[in-house]
Protein backbone atom coordinates (compact mmCIF):
# COMPACT_ATOMS: atom_id res chain seq x y z
CA UNK A 1 0.00 0.00 0.00
CA UNK A 2 1.31 3.19 -0.93
CA UNK A 3 1.86 6.37 1.83
CA UNK A 4 -1.11 8.27 0.42
CA UNK A 5 -3.22 5.39 0.85
CA UNK A 6 -2.15 4.93 4.47
CA UNK A 7 -2.43 8.80 5.41
CA UNK A 8 -5.97 8.70 4.10
CA UNK A 9 -7.01 5.56 6.20
CA UNK A 10 -5.25 7.00 8.76
CA UNK A 11 -7.38 10.07 8.75
CA UNK A 12 -10.38 7.98 8.61
CA UNK A 13 -9.70 5.78 10.99
CA UNK A 14 -8.79 8.72 14.03
CA UNK A 15 -12.14 9.25 14.39
CA UNK A 16 -12.95 6.62 15.79
CA UNK A 17 -10.82 7.04 18.60
CA UNK A 18 -12.12 8.80 21.80
CA UNK A 19 -11.28 12.27 22.71
CA UNK A 20 -8.59 11.16 25.14
CA UNK A 21 -6.88 9.01 23.12
CA UNK A 22 -7.28 11.15 19.85
CA UNK A 23 -5.32 13.55 21.45
CA UNK A 24 -2.57 11.12 22.94
CA UNK A 25 -2.13 9.82 19.62
CA UNK A 26 -1.97 13.13 17.59
CA UNK A 27 0.41 13.83 19.53
CA UNK A 28 2.62 11.03 18.86
CA UNK A 29 2.03 11.40 15.23
CA UNK A 30 2.88 14.69 14.57
CA UNK A 31 6.12 13.93 16.22
CA UNK A 32 6.94 11.18 13.94
CA UNK A 33 5.91 12.77 10.89
CA UNK A 34 7.60 16.15 10.62
CA UNK A 35 11.09 14.18 12.36
CA UNK A 36 13.22 14.65 9.31
CA UNK A 37 14.79 12.00 6.72
CA UNK A 38 12.74 9.39 8.09
CA UNK A 39 11.07 6.63 5.27
CA UNK A 40 7.68 7.92 4.17
CA UNK A 41 6.07 4.50 3.88
CA UNK A 42 7.58 2.89 6.80
CA UNK A 43 6.54 5.73 8.75
CA UNK A 44 3.22 5.63 7.75
CA UNK A 45 3.13 2.21 8.27
CA UNK A 46 4.00 2.07 12.03
CA UNK A 47 1.68 4.80 12.41
CA UNK A 48 -1.15 2.82 11.14
CA UNK A 49 -0.21 -0.21 13.16
CA UNK A 50 -0.29 2.30 16.25
CA UNK A 51 -3.26 3.42 15.54
CA UNK A 52 -4.77 -0.40 14.83
CA UNK A 53 -3.29 -1.33 17.99
CA UNK A 54 -5.18 1.54 20.02
CA UNK A 55 -8.57 0.98 18.65
CA UNK A 56 -8.09 -3.02 19.00
CA UNK A 57 -7.17 -1.56 22.91
CA UNK A 58 -9.99 0.90 22.81
CA UNK A 59 -12.29 -1.70 22.37
CA UNK A 60 -11.09 -3.56 25.26
CA UNK A 61 -11.59 -0.36 27.18
CA UNK A 62 -8.21 0.60 27.82
CA UNK A 63 -6.30 4.07 27.41
CA UNK A 64 -3.61 5.16 24.96
CA UNK A 65 -1.42 6.07 28.55
CA UNK A 66 -1.96 2.53 29.43
CA UNK A 67 -1.31 1.33 25.74
CA UNK A 68 2.02 3.72 25.28
CA UNK A 69 3.08 4.97 28.66
CA UNK A 70 3.12 7.81 31.27
CA UNK A 71 5.31 9.79 28.23
CA UNK A 72 4.63 9.92 25.26
CA UNK A 73 7.61 11.73 23.72
CA UNK A 74 9.54 9.69 25.12
CA UNK A 75 7.79 6.93 23.09
CA UNK A 76 7.42 8.94 20.21
CA UNK A 77 11.58 9.20 20.18
CA UNK A 78 12.16 5.60 20.64
CA UNK A 79 10.38 5.00 17.53
CA UNK A 80 12.42 7.39 15.79
CA UNK A 81 15.35 6.30 16.67
CA UNK A 82 13.82 2.63 15.10
CA UNK A 83 12.71 3.82 12.14
CA UNK A 84 14.48 3.62 8.52
CA UNK A 85 16.71 6.63 6.98
CA UNK A 86 15.94 7.63 4.23
CA UNK A 87 19.13 7.08 1.69
CA UNK A 88 21.41 9.22 -0.02
CA UNK A 89 20.35 9.36 -3.41
CA UNK A 90 16.55 9.98 -2.01
CA UNK A 91 18.14 12.79 0.05
CA UNK A 92 19.63 14.13 -2.98
CA UNK A 93 17.12 14.11 -5.07
CA UNK A 94 14.89 15.55 -2.45
CA UNK A 95 17.36 18.10 -2.22
CA UNK A 96 18.15 19.11 -5.74
CA UNK A 97 14.30 19.35 -6.63
CA UNK A 98 14.37 21.89 -3.53
CA UNK A 99 16.69 23.99 -4.99
CA UNK A 100 15.19 23.84 -8.62
CA UNK A 101 11.79 24.86 -7.45
CA UNK A 102 13.64 27.79 -5.27
CA UNK A 103 15.90 28.84 -8.83
CA UNK A 104 12.33 28.66 -10.81
CA UNK A 105 10.17 30.85 -8.62
CA UNK A 106 13.03 33.34 -8.35
CA UNK A 107 12.81 33.64 -12.49
CA UNK A 108 9.04 33.33 -12.19
CA UNK A 109 8.21 36.48 -9.72
CA UNK A 110 11.21 38.34 -10.65
CA UNK A 111 10.33 38.32 -14.34
CA UNK A 112 6.55 38.81 -13.64
CA UNK A 113 7.47 41.62 -11.06
CA UNK A 114 9.23 43.20 -14.11
CA UNK A 115 6.51 43.14 -16.48
CA UNK A 116 3.95 43.99 -13.86
CA UNK A 117 6.47 47.03 -13.01
CA UNK A 118 7.09 47.91 -16.67
CA UNK A 119 3.50 47.96 -18.01
CA UNK A 120 1.33 48.81 -15.11
CA UNK A 121 3.84 51.41 -13.15
CA UNK A 122 5.56 52.62 -16.05
CA UNK A 123 8.65 52.75 -14.72
CA UNK A 124 11.10 50.27 -15.53
CA UNK A 125 13.01 48.59 -18.57
CA UNK A 126 12.37 44.75 -19.80
CA UNK A 127 15.75 44.25 -19.87
CA UNK A 128 17.51 43.00 -16.42
CA UNK A 129 21.35 44.08 -15.44
CA UNK A 130 22.60 41.38 -12.99
CA UNK A 131 25.54 41.08 -11.03
CA UNK A 132 26.47 37.52 -11.16
CA UNK A 133 28.79 38.12 -7.69
CA UNK A 134 25.92 39.55 -6.02
CA UNK A 135 23.48 36.76 -6.84
CA UNK A 136 25.27 33.97 -6.06
CA UNK A 137 26.07 35.53 -2.88
CA UNK A 138 22.14 36.38 -2.22
CA UNK A 139 21.22 32.29 -3.15
CA UNK A 140 23.63 30.73 -1.23
CA UNK A 141 23.14 33.10 2.15
CA UNK A 142 19.37 32.84 1.30
CA UNK A 143 19.16 28.95 0.89
CA UNK A 144 21.23 28.57 4.34
CA UNK A 145 19.03 30.58 6.06
CA UNK A 146 15.92 28.97 4.78
CA UNK A 147 17.23 25.46 5.71
CA UNK A 148 18.56 27.30 9.11
CA UNK A 149 14.62 28.14 9.29
CA UNK A 150 13.14 25.46 8.56
CA UNK A 151 15.39 23.29 10.92
CA UNK A 152 14.11 25.60 13.87
CA UNK A 153 10.48 25.15 12.77
CA UNK A 154 10.80 21.72 13.08
CA UNK A 155 12.48 21.84 16.74
CA UNK A 156 9.80 24.20 17.26
CA UNK A 157 7.08 22.23 16.58
CA UNK A 158 8.73 19.46 18.13
CA UNK A 159 9.03 20.75 21.48
CA UNK A 160 5.92 22.64 21.84
CA UNK A 161 4.05 19.53 20.81
CA UNK A 162 4.15 17.97 23.84
CA UNK A 163 4.31 21.63 26.20
CA UNK A 164 0.22 22.01 26.23
CA UNK A 165 1.69 25.84 25.30
CA UNK A 166 -1.66 27.92 24.92
CA UNK A 167 -2.76 28.84 21.67
CA UNK A 168 -2.10 32.26 22.08
CA UNK A 169 1.52 31.74 23.04
CA UNK A 170 2.05 29.64 20.14
CA UNK A 171 0.87 32.02 17.88
CA UNK A 172 2.87 34.92 19.21
CA UNK A 173 5.79 32.99 19.00
CA UNK A 174 5.95 32.32 15.56
CA UNK A 175 4.43 35.65 14.73
CA UNK A 176 7.79 36.79 16.15
CA UNK A 177 9.83 34.64 14.21
CA UNK A 178 8.14 35.17 10.77
CA UNK A 179 8.60 38.79 10.91
CA UNK A 180 12.32 38.08 11.67
CA UNK A 181 12.52 35.71 8.87
CA UNK A 182 11.31 38.24 6.54
CA UNK A 183 13.33 40.81 7.96
CA UNK A 184 16.73 38.64 7.66
CA UNK A 185 16.29 37.88 3.89
CA UNK A 186 15.37 41.58 3.44
CA UNK A 187 18.70 42.27 5.39
CA UNK A 188 20.00 39.77 2.56
CA UNK A 189 19.11 41.39 -0.04
CA UNK A 190 19.37 44.96 0.71
CA UNK A 191 23.14 44.46 2.33
CA UNK A 192 24.85 42.99 -0.46
CA UNK A 193 26.20 45.56 -2.75
CA UNK A 194 26.20 45.01 -6.79
CA UNK A 195 29.73 42.99 -7.82
CA UNK A 196 31.05 41.01 -10.02
CA UNK A 197 30.20 40.59 -14.19
CA UNK A 198 27.16 41.81 -15.41
CA UNK A 199 25.21 39.62 -17.53
CA UNK A 200 21.56 41.33 -19.35
CA UNK A 201 18.96 39.03 -19.55
CA UNK A 202 15.11 40.22 -20.93
CA UNK A 203 12.06 39.79 -18.31
CA UNK A 204 10.55 36.72 -21.11
CA UNK A 205 13.80 35.09 -20.97
CA UNK A 206 13.48 34.92 -17.22
CA UNK A 207 9.86 33.96 -17.27
CA UNK A 208 10.87 31.14 -19.98
CA UNK A 209 13.37 29.71 -18.13
CA UNK A 210 10.97 29.58 -14.51
CA UNK A 211 8.53 27.75 -16.66
CA UNK A 212 10.68 25.22 -18.41
CA UNK A 213 12.40 24.51 -15.05
CA UNK A 214 8.33 23.61 -13.26
CA UNK A 215 7.70 21.89 -16.65
CA UNK A 216 11.01 19.33 -16.67
CA UNK A 217 10.84 19.20 -12.84
CA UNK A 218 6.59 17.92 -13.68
CA UNK A 219 7.87 15.70 -15.95
CA UNK A 220 10.50 14.44 -14.07
CA UNK A 221 7.95 13.51 -11.28
CA UNK A 222 5.42 12.04 -13.24
CA UNK A 223 7.86 9.48 -14.89
CA UNK A 224 9.14 9.25 -11.17
CA UNK A 225 5.74 7.97 -10.32
CA UNK A 226 4.92 5.88 -12.99
CA UNK A 227 8.57 3.56 -12.18
CA UNK A 228 7.42 3.42 -8.71
CA UNK A 229 3.79 2.08 -9.05
CA UNK A 230 4.91 -0.44 -11.17
CA UNK A 231 7.63 -1.50 -8.36
CA UNK A 232 4.84 -1.97 -5.96
CA UNK A 233 2.69 -3.87 -8.64
CA UNK B 1 14.70 0.11 36.01
CA UNK B 2 17.03 1.82 33.79
CA UNK B 3 19.72 -1.01 34.64
CA UNK B 4 17.09 -3.36 33.86
CA UNK B 5 15.98 -2.09 30.31
CA UNK B 6 19.43 -3.03 28.30
CA UNK B 7 19.04 -6.36 29.70
CA UNK B 8 15.31 -6.44 29.33
CA UNK B 9 15.33 -4.95 25.91
CA UNK B 10 17.58 -8.56 24.60
CA UNK B 11 15.17 -10.57 26.10
CA UNK B 12 12.08 -8.75 24.72
CA UNK B 13 14.19 -9.31 21.55
CA UNK B 14 14.52 -12.78 21.88
CA UNK B 15 10.52 -14.05 22.95
CA UNK B 16 9.14 -12.10 19.85
CA UNK B 17 11.03 -13.96 17.73
CA UNK B 18 9.97 -17.26 19.23
CA UNK B 19 6.13 -16.04 19.16
CA UNK B 20 6.66 -14.95 15.63
CA UNK B 21 8.33 -18.14 15.15
CA UNK B 22 5.22 -19.99 15.86
CA UNK B 23 2.60 -18.48 13.74
CA UNK B 24 3.22 -14.93 11.61
CA UNK B 25 1.56 -12.56 14.13
CA UNK B 26 0.17 -8.86 13.96
CA UNK B 27 1.25 -6.06 16.55
CA UNK B 28 -1.67 -6.61 18.68
CA UNK B 29 -2.12 -10.19 19.00
CA UNK B 30 1.65 -10.34 19.68
CA UNK B 31 1.22 -8.07 22.52
CA UNK B 32 -1.66 -10.17 24.24
CA UNK B 33 0.40 -13.61 23.49
CA UNK B 34 2.93 -11.96 25.28
CA UNK B 35 0.53 -11.23 28.22
CA UNK B 36 -0.33 -14.64 28.09
CA UNK B 37 3.21 -15.15 29.71
CA UNK B 38 3.00 -12.66 31.51
CA UNK B 39 5.83 -10.84 30.32
CA UNK B 40 5.39 -7.81 31.93
CA UNK B 41 5.70 -5.23 29.39
CA UNK B 42 3.89 -2.49 28.30
CA UNK B 43 1.46 -2.87 24.90
CA UNK B 44 3.27 -0.30 23.37
CA UNK B 45 6.83 -1.34 23.48
CA UNK B 46 6.67 -4.17 21.43
CA UNK B 47 6.29 -1.75 18.19
CA UNK B 48 10.27 0.07 18.58
CA UNK B 49 11.51 -3.92 19.01
CA UNK B 50 10.17 -4.85 15.58
CA UNK B 51 11.02 -2.17 13.88
CA UNK B 52 14.68 -2.78 15.45
CA UNK B 53 14.35 -6.59 14.39
CA UNK B 54 13.27 -5.58 10.31
CA UNK B 55 15.80 -3.37 10.45
CA UNK B 56 18.59 -6.30 11.21
CA UNK B 57 16.47 -8.27 8.76
CA UNK B 58 15.13 -10.57 11.20
CA UNK B 59 11.92 -10.40 10.50
CA UNK B 60 9.57 -9.03 7.18
CA UNK B 61 6.18 -7.39 7.60
CA UNK B 62 3.80 -8.08 5.14
CA UNK B 63 -0.12 -6.38 4.73
CA UNK B 64 -2.31 -8.31 4.66
CA UNK B 65 -5.79 -7.98 3.59
CA UNK B 66 -8.81 -9.43 6.10
CA UNK B 67 -12.43 -9.27 5.15
CA UNK B 68 -13.39 -7.93 8.67
CA UNK B 69 -11.49 -5.49 10.03
CA UNK B 70 -8.81 -3.38 9.31
CA UNK B 71 -5.46 -4.96 7.04
CA UNK B 72 -2.84 -6.21 9.19
CA UNK B 73 0.97 -6.07 8.85
CA UNK B 74 1.98 -9.52 9.70
CA UNK B 75 5.72 -10.35 11.24
CA UNK B 76 7.37 -13.59 9.21
CA UNK B 77 11.12 -14.55 10.54
CA UNK B 78 13.76 -14.32 7.73
CA UNK B 79 16.54 -16.89 7.72
CA UNK B 80 18.26 -14.81 9.68
CA UNK B 81 15.92 -14.64 11.87
CA UNK B 82 15.67 -18.16 12.43
CA UNK B 83 19.26 -18.77 13.01
CA UNK B 84 19.37 -15.43 15.51
CA UNK B 85 16.72 -17.41 17.61
CA UNK B 86 18.62 -20.35 17.69
CA UNK B 87 21.48 -18.26 18.69
CA UNK B 88 19.11 -16.83 21.45
CA UNK B 89 18.29 -19.52 22.61
CA UNK B 90 21.32 -20.90 23.44
CA UNK B 91 22.83 -18.41 24.88
CA UNK B 92 20.05 -18.09 27.33
CA UNK B 93 20.25 -21.57 28.37
CA UNK B 94 24.01 -21.12 29.29
CA UNK B 95 23.18 -17.43 30.77
CA UNK B 96 20.39 -18.95 33.18
CA UNK B 97 22.25 -21.79 34.10
CA UNK B 98 25.67 -19.78 35.21
CA UNK B 99 23.60 -17.11 36.94
CA UNK B 100 21.23 -20.02 38.44
CA UNK B 101 24.89 -21.01 39.76
CA UNK B 102 25.89 -17.65 41.01
CA UNK B 103 23.15 -17.33 42.66
CA UNK B 104 22.86 -20.51 44.40
CA UNK B 105 26.20 -20.73 45.57
CA UNK B 106 25.11 -21.19 49.13
CA UNK B 107 23.50 -24.12 48.42
CA UNK B 108 25.99 -25.52 45.98
CA UNK B 109 28.25 -25.24 49.04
Amino acid sequence: MKSKELIRLNNEKREKLTEENRKYYEKILIYIRVSLAKRELETEEILSELLDHLLDAQYKGKSAKEVFGDNPKEYADEIVRELPKINLKDTMSLLSSGLLVFIASALLFSGIGDLFIYFVVDLNVLTKEIFIGSLLLESILSIILATTLLYLIINFIKWSIFKNLKSITEFFILWISGMISVGLFMLIFWSIPNFGPTIKIHSYVMILFGVIIFIGLLINRIINKRKKDKIIE
Amino acid sequence: MTQNTQLLKGILEGCILEVISINPIYGYELSVKLQEYDLNVSEGSIYPVLLRLQKKKLIKGEVKKSPNGPNRKYYYLTEEGIKSLEDFKENWNKIRNQVDNLLNWEELE
